[in-house]
């Protein structure tokens, strides 16, 4: 991400999570903080420890945050880019603050149908990794699954709001059945997908081992050394593989 | 196959569903899907870790360098390019991408005491990694997932055994070619630990004999190479044991890495070396020769490796040779041998004249510019100062015992106000001084990698101009054995490792006298040098 992309996305962020924006450059952006915000990204748990326990006011920071360095001036404020540890606390509050939501596609009078959402976050472990992002919903009337279902919902104009004399039609499919259906969709896929990298895990794995045994040939009491190795080897090319929901919603469209 | 289902979100949706709230605004929902796509590891292969470290500008030899440990090694590698060329900074690239494919949650990272600064301020500033330093005894350091501490600290209690009890992931060594010896505390204390991912970085993998080689990779690939008795029985065997040196080439570079400078397509400057023959007047010759004779008139324990020591001091010093003949002294039994120690001090203090020294002020009149000289001796070093004080030239000293400030403020001085810079063995790690091109080795170590670290302090990415190194030599001495010596491991090491640029002279073949004493008869054991051995 560019400096100006993430100057963007900081101003989005603390836009919608309402903190007042006091200064904005192009190198700079000064915030001041909520007392929820300071408590995600600024890393100080002993400061609200003390707050709660003597039940002080609380004073939430005001930061700023230096995108792009300038060249003559000396700006005071924190340097931050792609790769920075705070950047990674903010990706991380956006993540925890983004993950459930109920929205309603914006139309007066409108029938709606309720749809779950899902985005499923998979995971090919072994010695290496391999990751895929797939994001379903599944209708709660007639049962139908939809993929990139992000990309649907982008193009709509949804709200947190009940929309004026806008219907909302009761689901037949529960949503945690819902959901349940949209994991055992993304279980099938992984069962029919190529599964050629554990088998090519699995050969290194044993090349490995193979390796260990040589040293160890005629050996009858195994030192601890070789337990310990083994052991590093299993938990290393183990192939398994991880289904995580990142993020979800009730969805009442058109 | 395993698959693991995380129930975190269910939960937490079925219960907002049922209390009605709270919601999450859409525009949060949108922006952390981007960042979960953003952020996800798309391919087995490639790295991400370039694509958050926007600040660095990797080489393309350390992008590969990176990709081929991860890849091709599986995370296991001696890291082993030349100096300059920035294992720092490969290591700290492979951890970052471990790290950021949660493969790797708690790493140590084990280091000489005097770069331990220099990782914490690399790990933290260039790769955004909370790597703590941890220096002093209370440092409750297993409360941190990074941890940088100091070989010597970690090896002892107590912090072995806490070590041992944390779970790391991944283990860097720093100057790994300390682990060349099997029976050492330090050896032992990293065979013990569980290395799931692990890197050896060293500029000098192997310093004397190829059994290092053997040790070093034992320790990410126990029983790659055998045991060490067939190891051994395999390269002894037949009277030129290099003969099969292409098979342990060959797997060698299945565990190693080795950059040259030729080879990342910078452009380099060039290197003069040149072996300097020195004459000693005839009252060094007398000393030199009585001292020679101290293993016929003294009658100590066998091991003639403090007569070695002795030449080798005298061939620096006066002011060198003469504690080690006072210890001496104390040592021996009998009044004969004391009057004999006696005579050589009194010859010795006579001596107007360093021969060496001599030449070196030749040298550094020649150059015009500012030169570094590396002797093996403290004492040789304090008498070079004052000497070249008396020939209207300043110097700045420097030694590995300094603080990082102290390195700092004379390497400052060095490059502001003084001509000269004297540096002992151990000053020779952590300084980088590009603006200088000089270099006299005033005194030759065993070791032709110690040479190559010496010149790596000048001979590195930065240099402007060519670099130049003289090597200073004693005619009919000790030095003679070591020329011989270090041509001959130089040699082994380019047959099993590969190439290195020139550290004696540019012409590999020449030696400078044409005396017929050849290193095969040239007794090792004369001198105490047995563990000099390690091949034919």
């Amino acid at each position: 991400m560019l400096a100006e992309q993430i100057h963007d996305y900081l101003r989005t962020f603390f836009s919608v999570t309402d903190c007042e924006i006091l200064e904005d450059t192009p190198n700079h952006l000064t915030v001041q903080l909520t007392s929820d915000i300071d408590k995600r990204i600024m890393n100080r748990p002993f400061y609200w420890q003390f707050v709660e326990s003597t039940k002080a006011q609380p004073n939430p920071l005001k930061v700023t945050f230096i995108t792009k360095r300038p060249e003559n001036q000396e700006i005071r404020g924190e340097y931050i880019h792609y790769g920075s540890t705070r950047m990674h606390q903010i990706f991380q509050a956006t993540k925890d603050l983004g993950s459930f939501v109920q929205l309603y596609e914006n139309e007066e009078g409108a029938s709606l149908f309720p749809w779950i959402g899902a985005n499923f976050k998979v995971s090919y472990h072994t010695d290496q990794t391999k990751e895929m992002l797939f994001s379903l919903g599944i209708n709660l009337i007639h049962g139908s699954v939809k993929s990139n279902f992000q990309d649907l919902l982008i193009g709509l104009k949804l709200t947190n709001e009940l929309p004026r004399n806008a219907y909302c039609l009761p689901y037949i499919v529960s949503p945690m059945r819902a959901i349940e259906r949209l994991e055992t969709a993304i279980e099938n896929y992984i069962a029919n997908d190529d599964m050629t990298w554990a088998d090519e895990a699995k050969k290194r794995w044993e090349r490995e081992q193979e390796i260990l045994d040589h040293f160890y040939v005629g050996v009858e009491e195994k030192p601890e050394i070789y337990e310990i190795e083994k052991k590093a080897l299993e938990e290393r090319f183990q192939p398994r593989i991880k289904i995580e929901i990142v993020s979800g919603g009730l969805f009442y469209l058109k | 196959m395993m698959i693991e289902k995380s129930s975190g979100w269910k939960e937490e949706f079925a219960r907002r569903l049922n209390e009605g709230g709270p919601w999450d605004d859409w525009t949060l929902y949108k922006m952390a899907y981007d960042v979960v796509k953003d952020q996800l590891i798309t391919d087995f292969s490639g790295l991400q870790a370039p694509k958050f470290l926007t600040n660095i500008q990797f080489l393309d030899h350390q992008i590969d360098a990176a990709r081929t440990v991860i890849e091709k090694m599986n995370g296991k590698a001696i890291l082993a390019d030349e100096v300059g060329l920035g294992k720092t900074i490969e290591a700290g690239l492979i951890l970052k991408e471990y790290i950021l494919r949660g493969l790797v949650k708690k790493a140590l990272i084990l280091v000489p005491a005097s770069l331990l600064t220099q990782w914490v301020d690399e790990l933290n500033g260039k790769f955004s990694i909370p790597a703590i330093g941890c220096r002093k005894k209370n440092v409750p350091f297993e409360q941190y997932d990074f941890v940088v501490m100091s070989m010597d600290m970690a090896k002892r209690s107590p912090y072995r055994e806490k070590i041992y009890e944390q779970d790391y992931d991944m283990i860097i060594i720093d100057e790994a070619h300390k682990l060349k010896n099997n029976k050492t505390q330090t050896y032992q204390f990293v065979q013990g630990l569980k290395k799931k991912f692990c890197l050896l970085l060293t500029a000098t993998p192997i310093q004397n004999n190829i059994f290092e080689i053997f040790y070093l990779v034992s320790l990410l690939k126990p029983g790659h190479l055998g045991n060490i008795e067939s190891f051994q029985a395999y390269f002894r065997k037949g009277k030129n044991g290099l003969q099969e040196d292409e098979y342990l080439k060959e797997l060698v570079n299945q565990v190693m890495i080795r950059n040259r400078r030729q080879d990342t397509g910078i452009e380099w400057v060039g290197r003069h070396v040149e072996t300097i023959p020195i004459q000693l007047t005839e009252e060094e010759q007398e000393v030199y020769g009585m001292i020679e004779h101290l293993k016929e008139r003294i009658n100590l324990y066998s091991n003639s490796f403090v007569m070695t020591t002795l030449l080798k001091e005298m061939c620096s010093s006066k002011e060198a040779a003469y504690l080690t003949l006072i210890k001496l002294k104390e040592k021996v039994q009998s009044r004969e041998e004391r009057e004999y120690i006696d005579e050589i001090i009194e010859k010795m203090s006579q001596l107007d004249v360093n021969s060496k020294a001599e030449k070196t002020y030749e040298i550094i009149q020649k150059a015009k510019e500012k030169v570094i000289i590396f002797t093996e001796y403290r004492a040789t070093q304090l008498y070079l100062q004052w000497y070249l004080y008396q020939k209207g030239i300043k110097s700045v000293l420097f030694n590995g015992k300094f603080s990082k400030n102290k390195r700092d403020w004379m390497r400052k001085l060095f490059q502001d106000y003084a001509d000269v810079l004297i540096a002992t063995e151990s000053g020779g790690e952590g300084i980088n001084l590009q603006f200088c091109h000089h270099v006299i080795n005033f005194d030759l170590p065993w070791n032709p990698m110690k040479i190559e670290q010496r010149i790596g302090r000048v001979h590195r990415f930065g240099q402007q101009s060519d670099v130049y190194i003289y090597n200073l030599a004693i005619q009919n001495t000790i030095e003679d054995r070591i020329i011989d010596l270090l041509t001959n491991k130089i040699d082994v090491f380019e047959k099993i490792v590969g190439d290195l640029d020139d550290i004696l002279t540019n012409k590999v073949e020449e030696r400078i006298y044409n005396s017929p004493n050849f290193v095969s008869n040239f007794h090792f054991e004369d001198y105490g040098l047995e563990d000099q051995l390690g091949f034919t």
